[in-house]
């Protein structure tokens, strides 16, 4: 009972909060302006308190936007001094936006990957080099759950990191704080790794998808030119903070992998496409051929091969792709009617200095995605920050790209609850920890995140975007 | 996400039911243990979880009872779609050879624990076939990660697409 009313209250809230806009006339900002409000705040509390799935929310979103604010819509049939309505078409298209696309080919490979066991198989062997002392077996099962999450949802790597870490756990002392440490080890190096390339996280979609619809593509090579960089030190610095806070006290731990590469002729053709795929995107900026146009071919290759057939294609996680559409399709209908814009110019942002503007996106992304889904953080941030940077408000440092990338990053930089991401929610499941040792270790990997997103907002970017 | 997964001992012997029942005592707060002495009792108790929209997970079940025997209620209980997915396990030491037969063939029996049984034994069985069961017939694993079989969990929820978001 008491779930339900949770809902319906929920429901109640986000209708009135449609509602209200309707009502209201605020100055400077244009009619479409007051819809796409309305839609806006039902859109945030469906998002924030889920009353329903939040993909669900996301169509809901594309929905009202077609019916009400679309050429095709109800309201504004005509082009007024106001406001260019969009064609229907821009918002259902975010369904297939290149983005979308780009992630249909990751989830086609990381299926067929773990169908074949290639990810375990790879963990075993990447694995081996890192020896048996407790602190390089957690160095190393980081390394490679951020590899492995780089490309595959930090979900599923989590989900199969677990495997390898619980026999290790139920021979660890109860006592032993290595068994804390490695249980957090892994969401913390999947939710890092996922950082590092534009598949790695569907919060990277938002951001890539409302750069494009800014006309601003991303290369797959250059996002982890900006990304790498900073993963590789935060991973770091992850370990050496879990082993600060959990100090191992046992100084052998047996590492027992079992298992052999599959040999078959369908497994092979899969070790094959998935190589030859993974390489042409790292490249794509040395030969040119966009990622999401690379994205086709593992997808027509397993599906012309029967790798992936009609049931693996039903099981595609179609939710989070329709998730990022509706994301998408927020933020362009946020800009085209001038919401985004009249949110931006109630605040006085010049007296703000871009360093500032910079650890407040950051904090904010981080602290939303610490009790929100970090694609909805992203979806709501991301248009603001588009904003503010289009509008030159803001002064000469504060690049489009930079700040979309500051919001991106820290909205997957959130570890401190078990209901921040899944990996979280995975790890703590197991028993094996208490939420204070999340809580404590989040928040420091948190700050240090938010330093060095500042840092590289700050240095390291900008000297790569110009 | 309300309805309980519960598990049915069915024994007519007293110190037998509740020797089990006491070794069932960690799984009890996340599967309600329900018992019953005979075949109708049993029908009963299955009926009353039904109706509540609650699922029987395991039915641990001896083979000499009064009235029906243990195998021929399995066997029944077949016919009844919700409980078909029910995991079913024999304890006793007096299923002959045929009736157990009868009972792997045409009651879908998923395991034999033999009387007299050890606690650990026991309980491995059952977190065995309630993985498999959760497995199969739940969407989210997440809440039973502690008590059953984390491993076998875990590969699950790689396979079967929990994802980011």
């Amino acid at each position: 009972m008491n779930a339900q009313y949770k809902q319906l209250t929920s429901v109640i809230i986000g209708v009135i909060g449609f509602i209200i806009p309707f009502f209201l006339n605020i100055p400077g900002l244009s009619e479409a302006g007051h819809v796409a409000l309305s839609i806006f705040f039902i859109a945030a509390i469906f998002w924030m308190l889920e009353p329903v799935p939040i993909y669900a929310t996301s169509i809901l979103v594309i929905l009202l936007q077609v019916f009400f604010l679309s050429k095709q819509g109800v309201l504004f049939p005509e082009i007024t001094g106001e406001y260019t309505p969009n064609s229907y078409t821009d918002f259902i298209g975010t369904l297939a936006n290149p983005i979308i696309i780009l992630f249909l080919g990751g989830f086609v490979l990381a299926d067929a990957a773990v169908k074949f066991d290639l990810d375990k198989n790879l963990t075993r062997v990447l694995l081996k080099p890192f020896g048996s002392k407790p602190k390089f077996i957690l160095l190393g099962l980081m390394v490679v759950t951020a590899i492995l999450s780089a490309f595959m949802s930090n979900t599923a790597t989590t989900a199969m990191m677990m495997t390898v870490i619980l026999p290790i756990i139920a021979r660890t002392q109860t006592s032993d704080p290595l068994r804390i440490g490695l249980a957090l080890s892994i969401p913390f190096a999947a939710n890092i790794g996922g950082i590092a390339t534009p598949i790695g996280t569907p919060p990277n979609a938002v951001v890539i998808g409302a750069l494009s619809t800014q006309g601003i593509d991303i290369a797959f090579t250059e996002w982890m030119v900006l990304a790498v960089p900073l993963v590789v030190i935060v991973l770091f610095a992850t370990w050496l903070i879990l082993m600060w806070l959990f100090k191992p006290a046992s100084d052998r731990v047996e590492m027992d992998m079992k298992g052999v590469f599959q040999k078959n002729k369908e497994a092979i053709f899969v070790y094959v496409v998935f190589a030859t795929t993974v390489i042409l995107w790292i490249t794509e900026t040395f030969h040119g051929i966009g990622s999401s146009i690379i994205a086709l071919i593992p997808v027509a290759a397993l599906s012309l091969t029967g790798v992936l057939d009609k049931e693996g294609i039903r099981k595609l996680p179609w939710e989070v792709l329709w998730l990022v559409a509706g994301g998408i399709s927020l933020g362009i209908s946020m800009e085209s009617t001038g919401l985004a814009e009249w949110i931006i110019t109630s605040i006085e942002w010049s007296s703000f200095s871009t360093i500032f503007l910079i650890i407040a996106f950051s904090l904010v992304a981080i602290v939303m995605s610490n009790f929100l889904s970090n694609t909805v953080s992203a979806t709501l941030l991301i248009p603001l920050a588009v904003s503010l940077a289009n509008s030159g408000v803001a002064g000469e440092g504060f690049n489009l790209i930079l700040v979309s990338l500051v919001i991106g990053v820290s909205a997957s930089l959130a570890m401190m609850l078990p209901i921040s991401t899944p990996p979280n929610a995975i790890a703590m499941s197991t028993g094996t920890l208490k939420t204070s040792d999340m809580t404590r270790a989040g928040f420091v990997i948190g700050i240090f995140g938010l330093l060095m997103v500042t840092l590289y907002a700050l240095f390291y970017w900008p000297l790569i975007l110009n | 996400m309300d309805d309980k997964i519960y598990i049915l001992v069915v024994e007519d012997e007293l110190e037998v039911m509740d020797a089990l029942i006491k070794d069932l005592e960690e799984f009890e707060s996340y599967f309600p243990v329900e018992a019953a002495n005979n075949a109708d009792e049993a029908r009963e108790v299955i009926d009353y979880i039904i109706d509540h929209d609650h699922k029987i997970g395991l039915i641990l079940c001896d083979h000499v009872l009064p009235g029906q025997n243990g195998v021929d209620l399995l066997i029944d209980l077949q016919n009844r779609p919700e409980v078909a997915k029910s995991k079913k396990v024999l304890v006793t030491g007096q299923a002959g050879h045929e009736d157990t037969i009868l009972a792997i063939n045409k009651a879908d029996l998923d395991h034999y624990i033999a009387k007299p049984w050890t606690k650990e034994d026991l309980e491995k069985v059952v977190v065995d076939q309630l993985t498999d069961y959760v497995i199969n017939n739940k969407k989210n694993l997440l809440p039973y990660m502690a008590i059953l079989d984390t491993e076998k969990l875990s590969d699950a929820i790689r396979t079967n697409q929990m994802t980011d978001h």
